[in-house]
């Protein structure tokens, strides 16, 4: 039995090292945000155009839900490489038994979308269920598990569609969800900000919430405490992989194909990059959905600058991949201040 | 009767944990658990909390028995245990923590403000000055301790377990503590007790149960025994025969510390020297800062001012790698996490703090052969048993393992030799032999820093004891002063100066 | 002396029995794979097969002993497919860049290559370890990071097209050649290998990366200059990883940005199946080759009895969350 004890603060941190604190994990994000913008109205004014406000809004929603997702399970102390994966799987299930339905039953486009979407569902249930059971009792490495499950989706996607866009889900279900304004905004946008808020919720105000904080936070003390340790950690994969899905079937309904391309690794990077970027631990108990949506929109806000600045698209993976090494190595930084005063 | 065990054995890879112990608790009253660190105390509570199930016995609680018990279990039949390893959430506020697992919540959607009046209400109760909206990892460990007993009793409790209360409250909340029991123990509740202070034992105990190495060895009336009786019912010995005779002859003084402050002010402003040929104890609390100090000389914690000299030279910025060389070593207290690489084999662990040596390696390359020869003659000294090198630390015994500590050691040329805590977790057999080796060191002008939470074993055999408290050094103790009343005293010293200013 | 006793006593006979079991289970089940798929395709027993069955995995036992290197200390290289693509496309474009610069002279164009893509490998794991060991960055993110940064490299270097025109002479070095009949890549990953060997086994530098994956704290209070080795075993790891890199562009005879594919996960199966353990401080030489074997039996077999692609990928991730659970019951077993 090795129970590490709990790091203890000699002397309450002080003002100073408070701020330095706040601005490390939390005033960042904010400040970034507010210069990234500043910086494109200095010098691209394009940005602010209606049409790519709402690209980046959609975009920045089709994150936020992965990234709430990814949130989850690292708040476990877990990690998730697969959601890109459950993306392109969702996708092309979705649009296949959309497709195969309607071929079957042409007028019943209600029951075709809500069974398609639900099918869709069903692939993130599955994969997360299989990253679920095997971390939670077998105790493994995620990554390994996740890495599997990764190999597993991305190869059920492929031998679906074989590579092949798959086209015949309902026009309705394109036109008047994927691609229609509410209000004068992207429906995705709503549904996103329904999703964070529902989260939000469950994070503050549920039992669910607690449990998911108290695993990550200290498994031993969690378990003697009866918390249901091992459903929780299955729960959060399971949420993990049904939030990708959602923004599996957002993405589809708005492109009008199911595609194994959709999703990939870079929807993989980018997910942990918003979370990380957000103050999410990757020693798992912390983290908060609100500031994850932040960490979301500035990740797409630089991606929608760097696309109009012309920067080579191959570049820009090469900066998410310093972005997020750069995250980490400042959380460890702050972490390791905080302990030694 | 409360709990009823008879019996119970269970076995950890290359140890006997306990052999067939009988336990039992009636209600109201505070049974005490005797014994030294790894006699099996806390493999009992843990069984009794449903940490882990006995691999024999019978184990009954109320009258009926208890098969295939988890902790959550075991809370909800009213076991409530206060372990040393806290079951705390560090980034969780404490009225979060004392919740845990048991939250007021209709449909999974909590009642927040019945659970804030609640915890306002039981900490009022309590008497405790805790704020519930803190985050436990803001607490010092005192508070720490304060929230975990506060959270045992938040429920239905019929059986509380107690390990080690006071090793962090100081006087006064030692005393509110006392209270506590007293009143507890008054509504029915029985309580098992952890500790080996004599002072408690007698002010507290209604009986005491002393296990060593793994068995019952006695379960007595705490009314009639002394406290020589419990020491050599403990030990299996005679309190002569368990420390040997050390001859100090102090020399030349080895190391020497000056106005040392550590970044994390855990240590502020100590000085303190340790000489050739005598051994130096540290005493403090826990969490005084005793073990972060020689931590810090060799190079394992951020120092922020001070000076260290070794040998009469000065040394800065310590390491571990450069403080080997200038022939100090270190034993950390926690042999699994800091000391042993558990899945390889003793020989490596042996050596691993000299392969910069050329008996070791010659131009990087291991001299395998001499490595084989040179481990095998320090474990054969040692007497570790059985002598194969070849075997993974992991399946090794306490006592063994600190064998292949000390061992290491022994490969360079070493004059200073920092012990921390160096008899947690091993049998009196082992405990007797580290003892002899360190009389062997001193005795070959070796000095021994010797910091440890087991009061006996500083007063037996440091030649001069200092005292910790908060951080900072507030006695230095020689000859007849070495003794546990004075000890004691200096540990509620700056209580008692604060009162009275 | 009590506890004597207990630790002295032989453990149980049932435990002995199933780390012997663990100990066979991969080479029967290797021979049974090798049977099972020689039923249904008697092709993949022909000499010709086996020799090439010996040659794939020659490649795939250098990547994943680069594996070994950085898993042994509880890391993980998530970079070593593109790093492969990164070093592939830069080398070719040393060789042909310099061979449009300097004429006809091959050699130094091989050399520059080789020296390129080594060096290629070098900076990556030197990113690597510093991020891993320095700036204390999770191994995944570091080099989750760094797998994202030379897919960058390798597509933007060679406009995402293969890079033509490597020369033929080093085709000929590093995969057409033969040394008494042996493949040259099989010579060349028995050459390293054997390197390998020695080093994690005969020197300071291998014992400290056991040590460190043993136990990280315990190795930084016995004093071990745990950075630098950190930093090494993933500068190493990459390095060798350049190796297999230039030996697989040799083949292709082309600098190929996609070069990496599945390698992976594929070096990580191997390495993991073969029993180095996740948990960091357990590996060696034989292990990665067995489990390359096995990696490399499966693979082959599948192509032969032509099974589909995806569906090979959807078999390699099980075999991924296979290994965890052997590693898993190895521990157990342990």
């Amino acid at each position: 039995m090795t129970v590490r004890p709990l790091a203890v603060h000699a002397h309450p941190p002080t003002g100073a090292e408070q701020l330095s604190q706040r601005l490390l994990s939390v005033g960042l994000l904010p400040i970034l945000l507010v210069l990234s913008v500043a910086f494109m109205a200095v010098f691209e004014q394009k940005f602010f155009g209606l049409n790519n406000l709402f690209n980046v809004l959609r975009s920045t929603s089709f994150l936020a839900i992965v990234a709430a997702g990814q949130m989850l399970v690292l708040i476990v102390g877990g990690f998730d490489l697969s959601v890109g994966a459950v993306i392109a799987l969702t996708s092309t299930v979705m649009a296949k038994s959309m497709a195969a339905l309607s071929a079957a039953m042409p007028d019943q486009t209600a029951a075709i979308i809500t069974l398609g979407v639900l099918a869709g569902l069903g692939c993130g249930v599955f994969i997360g269920l299989i990253n679920g059971l095997c971390v939670a009792f077998l105790r493994v490495s995620p990554f390994m598990v996740t890495l599997g499950t990764l190999s597993i989706a991305t190869g059920l996607a492929l031998l679906l569609t074989q590579g092949i866009p798959v086209y015949g889900m309902p026009d309705v279900f394109v036109k008047e969800f994927g691609r229609a304004l509410w209000l004068g905004l992207p429906t995705t946008v709503y549904i996103a900000l329904a999703i964070i808020a529902l989260v939000w919720f469950m994070q503050t105000r549920t039992r669910l919430g607690r449990y998911l904080y108290a695993v990550g936070g200290n498994l031993q003390a969690a378990i003697v405490s009866g918390v249901p340790a091992t459903l929780n950690v299955i729960l959060a994969y399971v949420l993990c992989s049904v939030l990708a899905a959602t923004a599996g079937v957002l993405m589809t309904a708005r492109l009008g194909s199911g595609q194994a391309s959709m999703g990939g690794d870079d929807m993989m990077l980018q997910s942990i990059a918003a979370a990380v970027i957000a103050g999410v631990s990757l020693r798992g108990g912390i983290g908060r959905v609100e500031l994850v949506a932040l960490g979301a929109l500035f990740l797409s806000i630089l991606t929608n600058a760097m696309n109009l600045l012309r920067v080579d698209s191959k570049m820009q993976v090469v900066v998410l991949g310093f972005i997020l090494v750069l995250a980490v190595a400042l959380e460890e930084y702050a972490r390791r201040r905080r302990r030694h005063g | 009767m409360l709990l009823e065990m008879r019996g119970i054995s269970k076995a950890f890879p290359g140890v006997q944990a306990l052999d067939r112990v009988d336990f039992d608790l009636r209600a109201g009253e505070v049974h005490v658990l005797f014994g030294e660190n790894g006699a099996g105390k806390s493999t009992l509570i843990n069984i009794i909390a449903g940490t882990f199930a006995p691999d024999a016995g019978s184990f009954e609680f109320n009258g009926e028995p208890m098969r295939g018990l988890t902790p959550h279990r075991a809370r909800v039949i009213g076991i409530s245990p206060v372990f040393q390893e806290f079951s705390l959430v560090a980034e969780m506020t404490v009225e979060e923590n004392l919740f845990l697992g048991r939250e007021i919540a209709k449909a999974g959607v909590l009642n927040r403000g019945a659970m804030r009046e609640r915890a306002a209400r039981t900490i009022a109760d309590l008497g405790f000055a805790l704020e519930p909206g803190r985050k436990v990892v803001e607490l010092s460990r005192a508070h720490q301790q304060m929230t975990e007993i506060a959270k045992a009793l938040m429920g239905n409790v019929r059986v509380l377990i107690l390990d080690e209360p006071t090793a962090s409250l100081t006087e006064s909340e030692t005393v509110r503590l006392f209270e506590l029991i007293a009143q507890l123990k008054a509504s029915g509740i029985g309580i098992i007790y952890v500790s080996h202070r004599m002072s408690e034992i007698k002010q507290l105990g209604d009986r005491i149960t002393v296990l060593r190495d793994g068995r019952l060895i006695a379960t007595l009336d705490a009314a009639g025994v002394s406290e020589n009786e419990l020491v050599e019912l403990m030990t299996g010995r005679k309190i002569d025969l368990l420390f040997p005779h050390v001859d100090h002859r102090p020399a030349e003084t080895l190391l020497q510390v000056e106005d040392l402050t550590l970044a994390d002010h855990s240590v502020e402003g100590v000085d303190f020297h340790a000489r050739a040929g005598e051994i130096t104890g540290i005493a403090g609390l826990v969490g005084c800062g005793k073990s972060e100090l020689i931590r810090a000389v060799y190079g394992l914690e951020t120092i922020i001012g001070g000076t260290i000299r070794v040998e009469g030279q000065a040394y800065g910025h310590p390491s571990p790698a450069r403080s080997l060389e200038r022939g100090v070593c270190y034993f950390p207290s926690d042999r699994v996490v800091e000391g042993l690489a558990l899945g390889r084999p003793i020989r490596e662990n042996v050596s691993m703090a000299a392969l910069d040596l050329t008996r070791f390696a010659r131009l990087r390359i291991m001299q395998r052969g001499s490595e084989r020869r040179i481990v095998q003659g320090i474990v054969d000294q040692l007497g570790l048993r059985p002598p194969n090198i070849e075997r993974v630390v992991g399946n090794l015994s306490g006592g063994n393992r600190q064998k292949v500590m000390l061992a290491r050691g022994l490969t360079r040329t070493t004059r200073v030799f920092l012990f921390d805590e160096p008899t947690v977790g091993i049998d009196v057999g082992a405990k007797v032999e580290v003892y002899e080796l360190m009389k062997q060191l001193v005795d070959s002008g070796a000095a021994i820093v010797l910091v440890s939470s087991e009061l006996p074993e500083v007063l037996h055999l440091a030649n001069r004891l200092y005292v910790m408290h908060r951080g900072r050094m507030v006695a230095e103790l020689t000859g007849a002063d070495i003794a546990e009343q004075r000890v004691l005293a200096c540990f509620f010293q700056d209580e008692k100066t604060g009162q009275a200013a | 002396m009590a506890e004597a006793k207990s630790t002295g006593a032989a453990r149980p006979a049932g435990v002995a029995w199933t780390a012997l079991l663990v100990q066979a289970l991969l080479p029967i089940a290797l021979i049974l794979l090798l049977l099972g798929f020689a039923l249904v395709e008697s092709r993949v027993l022909s000499a010709g097969n086996l020799l090439n069955l010996l040659v794939q995995a020659s490649y795939l036992a250098i990547f994943a002993s680069a594996q070994m290197m950085v898993i042994i200390t509880r890391g993980f290289d998530l970079s070593l497919g593109t790093c492969v693509s990164a070093v592939s496309v830069v080398s070719a474009l040393a060789m042909t860049g310099s061979l449009a610069a300097g004429g006809e002279a091959t050699g130094l164009a091989i050399a520059a290559g080789m020296l390129f893509g080594l060096g290629m490998g070098a900076l990556i794991g030197l990113f690597n370890g510093f991020a891993v060991a320095w700036l204390r960055v999770n191994p995944f993110v570091a080099t989750l990071g760094s797998l994202n940064i030379c897919l960058g490299i390798a597509t933007m270097a060679s406009d995402g097209r293969p890079v033509f025109n490597v020369p033929r002479e080093f085709s000929a070095l590093v995969y057409n050649g033969s040394v008494m009949g042996v493949p040259m890549p099989v010579v060349l990953a028995v050459l390293l290998l054997a390197v390998l060997h020695f080093v994690l086994n005969h020197t300071v530098f291998g014992r400290a990366l056991f040590l460190i994956g043993g136990n990280p704290t315990a190795a930084a209070v016995a004093g071990l200059p745990s950075r630098r080795y950190l930093t090494l075993a993933y500068v190493l790891c990459s390095l060798i990883a350049a190796v297999g890199a230039l030996m697989l562009t040799g083949r292709t005879g082309s600098g190929e940005p996609n070069l990496g594919g599945n390698l992976t996960l594929e070096s990580i199966a191997a390495a993991v199946i073969g029993g180095v353990s996740l948990r960091g401080g357990i590996g060696g030489v034989p292990s990665v080759i067995l489990g390359a074997l096995f990696v490399t039996v499966l693979s082959n077999g599948m192509n032969l009895t032509r099974i589909d692609g995806n569906v090979q990928m959807i078999v390699l991730g099980s075999v991924i969350i296979l290994a965890v659970f052997l590693d898993r019951f190895r521990a157990v077993a342990r």
